[in-house]
C-alpha cells in the first residue's frame, strides 16, 4: 500500500467545480475566494520496539472568503458536496452582513505569475509502506541486538493546495514531504540518543545513518556525570535547535504574534520595532526568508497568493528588511508588498514563512566543529523552549538525549541534562563557527534551514536528575 | 495492492442531519469488512465538529466557521498490530477503503509487533449531551463581535501597543462504535475566550491576559466579562512596564489558581500519561520520572496533595469531561496522588494491564483524523482547608505569582520553570509591591513536597488548557485542571531582567 491510492479527480479541476457552486450560492458578495487543501499523510509510528501506532490519514479543508465594501468573512468546511458547499456559503453570506469593516481590507488580487518551485516526488508518495516498515524494522532490530528500545516515528506526507479569485487569480502548489525521526534509549529515558533526517524525496533518506547515529548516541550516553551549570562554549547539533530557531520570528508578548511582519513592526508589538539598521547580532550572520531555496518547503506565493520575494531580514548582523504585504504596503508608504500575507482576514500580521539561517564564509562540519572545541558542551537536542522575556529574545529550555563533554576537540563523556537561560540575540553574537545550514521542520510544521554551530559562553542555569 | 481504484462518490449525499443515523450506517459497514479481513478487533468514530472563532486585533476583525466530518477507524490484528486510517469522504465505499487500508498496517505492525491485550470494558450503548445553557454557535456572530470590540476599545491607552481578543465556540459530534457492541452517541459543546493586551515601557514589552475554556456554552462568555475585565488588566500591564523586576533567590511562593492548573498539567498530567511510562513516547513527549517501580510508593508531595484524573461531570464542566473516551471506557474519576503519594496512571485499554490494573480509566483521546493515545482528561489538585485570606495573613514574606507568560520542563517532568506576567511581594500577611515578568523553578517532587497549604473550594476554578500538544504528527487536545492558590515554601525564584 502506498498514498497513491488517492482519488484521482485532480485538485485544480475539482478546485473550479467547487467554485461554480460557491459562486451560484455567495448572493451579495462583491467579491469571492476559495482556497482547497488536501493533506494526506502516512505515518509508522513505534515505540517500546514496537510498530503500535501506524497512521495513514487523509482530508481535505474548502475554504471561502466574501466580500462587501470593507465587510469580509471566511467558512471553512471538511466537505466538498453541493449542499455542504451551500451551507458554508450561506453561512459566510450571513456572517459579512453583520461583520465590522476591516479597516484594512484591499480588492482581491487578480492573476500572477509565479517562478516554479519543484517539490513533488513521486517515490515519496509512492513507496511502499513495507519498504517504510523495512527502514523502521531495521532500526528496531539494531537497538533490540543492542538492548536498547527504538521509538519514533517515518512520515511521509503531501500537502496540495488551490487559490482562486473572482479577479482572477488562481496559485496551485504541490509538495511532498516527510521525516524519520529515532530516539533509542535504556533505563527508563536514562540513556538515550536522537537523530532525525527530513526530506521531500524519500530517496534522499539514509535510513541506516540515521539508526547509526541514534544507536552511536545511546551507547555513548550512559552514567552521565553532573556539571555545575554556568557559562560553556557549545557545540549546537543542526538538527538539534528548531524549536529554539522558531523564537527568533514569533514573541509570547503580544500573544504569540509574529515578530518580523511590517504592521507589527510599526505598530511597536515587536521586539525589533524602532531596530532596522541597528546591529542585533553578530556580523557573521545572515538571516534570510527563501522560498526558493533547494531545501525549502512550501508554496511560491503567501496566503493572498501574492509571490513570495527572498528576504534579507539580517546580514552582517544588522535588521536590514521585514516581512510585508499588499495591506502593509497600502498604509505605509516606505513598505512593499513581498509576499508574506497569510490568508486573510490576518490581523496577526506578516511572517516569514521559509527562514534560512547561516554564517558568512567557510563552514565546518559537526565532527570539525567538535574538533576545534577546547573544553565545552555538545548539545544534540535542544527541547520545550519557551520565550523568558522579548526584549533580549531571553528563552529558556533543556537539553535531551545526549549532552557530552568535549575536551581538547574529543568528546569525553555524557553529563547530565541542564536548564538554559539564554538570550538568542547574544547567543548570536556568540557564534564563532557554522556547518552548511539543514532542513528541519519546527514544532508549528514551517520549515527552517539552520546551521550547526560553535558558539561562546551559553548560559545554563540548573541541572536534572538524569 | 491490487485494488481497482476507486470510483468518484462526490456525489454521495451524507446524511449529516443525523451524525449518529450516519454512523451507524458507516458502522456497519466498517465492523464487517474488518471482521471479513479476519481483524481481532476495530472501531470507528465518526466525528463531525463545528469550530467558530471570531477575534478582533486592535481595530481588525476576523472570524471564520469550520465545519469538518470525518472517520477515524482502528484495527487490531491477531492481537499482536494496531493500524488506524482516516478519512473525510463518509460514504460507504470510502469507510471500507479505509476500514482496509487500517488492516493492511495493523498486519504490517503485527510482523514486528507483540502480544496485545485489551483490557475489558463493559459493552455501552449510549447517548449524552454535555450541559450547555446558551448554545455559543447559535448566538450571532454579530453579539461577539460587539464583545470584543468592546473590550479591545477598552484598552486602548498610551503605551499599549496590542489589543487582541477571541472567542471560539464548538460543537462536536461523535459516535462511536466498536466490534464488541458499543454503540455511543455523544454532543460535546465547547466554549472559550482570551483577551491580551501588551504595553510598551521603561522594561520593554508587558503582557496581561485572561482567559477560559471549557464545557459549556456562551454563558460562560457572559460570566467572564471582557470588557468589564479588560480596563484592570490594561492598568495593570501599564503599571508593569513602571515595576521592578525580582531578584533571584529563595522564597515562600503563592501560586494563584491559574498558574498551578498549568503546574498540575506539566509536571503531575504529563509524567502520569502511561504510554510515556512505557516507551511510546520517547522520542518526541519524551519519558516519565513516574516509573511503574514508584507506583504505590514515591511521596510525590506533601500530605496536603491530592490530584485526582476525573473525566466525570461531577467534577466539573472541564476541557476533559465526557462521558465516554474515544476507544468506548466510561468516564471515572481515580487518584493519581493521595495524600502525597503516588497512586494512579491515565491508561488505556492496552496499557493498564501492564500496571496490574484490569480496567481502562478512560483516558483515550484524538481529534476525528489522528489515532487515540493517552491524553489527560481532568487532572485537578483537590481543593485543601484554607481561606485564601487566611493564607495571605500567614505568609510573613513570599512572592504571589500570578498568570502564566511562559512554562518549560524536561522530557522526564522533573525540572520546570514557569514565568508568570505579574507577582506581588507579600509582607507579614499583606500584599504589596506589584512585580514585573516573576518567575520560579525547581524538581517536580521537591517541589511538590514543599506545599504546605492549599486553598479551599471558595478558590478553586477548573481551568481549561485548549492546547496540549503530544503524538506524532503532533495531535493537540483540550485538558482541564482545577486548583485553588497554594503555598510552597524555600523556591527558588527570580526575575526578569
Amino acid at each position: 500500500m502506498s498514498q497513491s491510492l488517492q482519488k484521482q479527480i485532480p485538485l485544480t479541476e475539482r478546485g473550479h467545480r467547487v467554485f461554480d457552486m460557491v459562486r451560484k450560492f455567495a448572493r451579495g458578495a462583491e467579491e469571492i475566494e476559495i482556497s482547497l487543501i488536501s493533506t494526506t499523510g502516512e505515518y509508522l509510528r513505534f515505540g517500546n520496539n514496537e510498530l503500535g501506532q501506524s497512521q495513514s490519514t487523509k482530508n481535505r479543508t474548502l475554504s471561502v472568503r466574501l466580500s462587501s465594501g470593507k465587510k469580509q468573512a471566511r467558512t471553512t468546511t471538511g466537505r466538498l458536496e453541493e449542499s455542504f458547499i451551500k451551507k458554508a456559503v450561506e453561512k459566510a453570506v450571513s456572517q459579512l452582513k453583520t461583520s465590522p469593516e476591516d479597516p484594512d481590507y484591499l480588492p482581491m488580487l487578480g492573476q500572477q505569475s509565479y517562478q516554479t518551485v519543484s517539490r513533488y516526488h513521486t517515490r515519496t508518495v509512492e513507496e511502499s509502506a513495507e519498504t517504510k516498515a523495512g527502514y523502521v524494522g531495521r532500526a528496531i532490530e539494531l537497538a533490540r541486538d543492542n538492548k536498547l528500545l527504538a521509538s519514533g516515528v517515518l512520515g511521509t506526507s503531501v500537502d496540495e493546495g488551490l487559490i482562486i479569485n473572482t479577479s482572477g487569480l488562481e496559485s496551485h502548489y504541490r509538495g511532498t514531504g516527510g521525516y524519520f525521526s529515532l530516539t533509542m534509549d535504556a533505563d527508563n529515558g536514562n540513556q538515550t540518543g536522537y537523530a532525525l533526517s527530513t526530506f521531500a524525496d524519500i530517496s534522499e533518506l539514509d535510513a541506516p545513518k540515521v539508526s547509526e547515529t541514534a544507536l552511536e548516541r545511546a551507547k555513548l550516553n550512559k552514567a552521565q556525570m553532573e556539571v555545575q551549570p554556568g557559562k560553556f562554549d557549545v557545540v549546537i547539533d543542526p538538527h538539534a535547535w528548531s524549536e529554539m530557531l522558531f523564537f527568533f520570528i514569533v514573541s509570547a508578548s503580544a500573544g504569540y504574534s509574529p515578530d518580523f511582519g511590517t504592521r507589527q513592526y510599526k505598530e511597536g508589538r515587536s521586539y525589533l520595532s524602532g531596530r532596522i539598521g541597528e546591529k542585533i547580532m553578530g556580523e557573521n550572520v545572515i538571516l534570510e526568508d527563501d522560498v526558493y531555496h533547494p531545501l525549502q518547503m512550501g508554496p511560491p506565493f503567501d496566503g493572498e497568493g501574492y509571490p513570495k520575494s527572498k528576504l534579507t531580514l539580517v546580514e552582517n548582523g544588522e535588521l536590514r528588511s521585514l516581512a510585508s504585504s499588499r495591506i502593509s504596503a497600502h498604509r505605509y508608504q516606505d513598505a512593499k508588498p513581498t509576499g508574506h500575507e497569510l490568508p486573510l482576514p490576518n490581523p496577526l500580521g506578516e511572517t516569514p514563512t521559509n527562514l534560512v539561517i547561516r554564517g558568512k564564509g567557510p563552514t565546518r562540519t559537526t565532527e570539525e566543529l567538535v574538533g576545534e572545541l577546547d573544553k565545552g558542551l555538545l548539545l544534540t537536542r535542544l527541547w520545550y523552549i519557551r520565550e523568558v522575556e522579548p526584549r533580549t529574545k531571553t528563552l529558556t529550555g533543556m537539553t535531551r538525549d545526549g549532552t557530552f563533554l568535549v575536551e581538547n576537540g574529543e568528546v569525553k563523556r555524557p553529563v547530565k541534562n541542564l536548564r538554559f537561560n539564554q538570550s538568542l540575540l547574544e547567543l548570536f553574537s556568540n557564534i564563532e563557527k557554522f556547518t552548511e545550514p539543514v532542513r528541519n521542520t519546527s514544532f508549528t510544521g514551517t520549515a527552517v534551514l539552520e546551521p550547526g554551530v560553535l558558539a561562546k559562553d551559553f548560559n545554563f542555569t540548573s541541572v536534572s536528575p538524569f | 495492492m491490487g485494488r481497482k481504484a476507486l470510483k468518484p462518490t462526490e456525489d454521495w449525499e451524507a446524511d449529516v442531519n443525523s451524525t449518529k443515523d450516519l454512523g451507524e450506517q458507516l458502522a456497519k459497514v466498517c465492523l464487517e469488512t474488518a471482521s471479513r479481513d479476519n481483524a481481532t478487533y476495530a472501531d470507528i468514530r465518526l466525528v463531525n465538529t463545528v469550530i467558530e472563532t471570531v477575534s478582533m486585533i486592535n481595530e481588525n476583525p476576523a472570524s471564520e466557521e469550520s465545519n469538518d466530518l470525518g472517520a477515524g477507524i482502528r484495527v487490531l490484528y491477531q492481537n499482536t498490530g494496531w493500524g488506524f486510517a482516516s478519512t473525510d469522504e463518509v460514504d460507504p465505499e470510502n469507510i471500507r477503503e479505509t476500514t482496509r487500508k487500517a488492516l493492511s498496517l495493523a498486519r504490517g505492525a503485527a510482523k514486528i509487533g507483540s502480544r496485545l491485550t485489551l483490557a475489558k470494558e463493559p459493552t455501552h450503548v449510549a447517548s449524552w449531551e454535555s450541559p450547555r445553557k446558551k448554545d455559543s454557535l447559535t448566538v450571532p456572530t454579530e453579539t461577539k463581535f460587539e464583545v470584543l470590540e468592546d473590550a479591545t476599545s477598552r484598552m486602548k491607552a498610551e503605551g499599549v501597543v496590542a489589543r487582541r481578543s477571541q472567542i471560539i465556540s464548538t460543537k462536536i459530534e461523535k459516535y462511536f462504535a466498536n466490534s464488541e457492541g458499543s454503540r455511543i452517541y455523544q454532543d460535546i459543546a465547547q466554549t472559550g475566550a482570551q483577551i491580551v493586551v501588551a504595553a510598551k515601557g521603561p522594561s520593554g514589552i508587558q503582557r496581561r491576559s485572561e482567559q477560559q475554556y471549557a464545557l459549556e456554552g456562551y454563558e460562560l462568555i457572559d460570566a467572564m466579562d471582557l470588557p468589564g475585565k479588560a480596563p484592570v488588566l490594561t492598568k495593570e500591564v501599564l503599571e508593569l512596564t513602571r515595576a521592578q523586576g525580582l531578584k533571584e533567590g529563595r522564597s515562600d511562593v503563592i501560586i494563584s489558581a491559574d498558574q498551578l492548573g498549568l503546574q498540575v498539567h506539566e509536571s503531575c498530567g504529563h509524567p502520569i500519561e502511561l504510554d510515556r511510562v512505557l516507551g511510546y513516547e520517547a522520542n518526541f513527549a519524551g519519558r516519565s520520572f513516574l516509573s511503574p517501580d514508584q507506583l504505590g510508593k514515591l511521596q510525590y508531595g506533601s500530605e496536603h496533595v491530592n490530584i485526582v484524573m476525573d473525566a466525570t461531570l461531577a467534577h466539573g464542566q472541564g476541557l476533559g469531561t465526557f462521558a465516554y473516551d474515544d476507544e468506548g471506557v466510561e468516564s471515572q474519576r481515580k487518584y493519581a496522588i493521595r495524600k502525597g503519594k503516588f497512586v494512579g496512571y491515565l491508561m488505556s485499554r492496552g496499557t493498564s494491564q501492564s500496571v496490574g490494573e484490569p480496567r481502562s480509566n478512560g483516558c483515550m483521546r484524538a481529534d476525528t483524523y489522528q489515532l487515540p493515545i493517552i491524553r489527560m482528561t481532568n487532572v485537578s489538585l483537590e481543593p485543601g482547608d484554607w481561606d485564601y485570606d487566611e493564607l495571605i495573613e500567614d505568609t510573613k514574606d513570599g512572592i504571589l505569582m500570578v498568570a502564566n507568560y511562559g512554562w518549560s520542563i524536561d522530557q522526564k517532568r522533573y525540572n520546570f520553570q514557569f514565568n508568570c506576567e505579574k507577582g506581588y511581594r507579600i509582607k507579614n500577611g499583606s500584599i504589596g509591591e506589584l512585580i514585573r515578568g516573576p518567575g520560579y523553578s525547581g524538581i517536580t517532587p521537591e517541589f511538590w513536597n514543599a506545599c504546605d497549604a492549599v486553598c479551599n473550594r471558595k478558590s478553586w476554578t477548573l481551568w481549561g488548557t485548549p492546547n496540549c500538544g503530544k503524538g506524532q504528527p503532533q495531535q493537540v487536545m483540550g485538558t482541564g485542571h482545577g486548583a485553588s492558590p497554594s503555598r510552597f515554601r524555600n523556591i527558588r525564584v527570580f526575575g526578569a531582567s
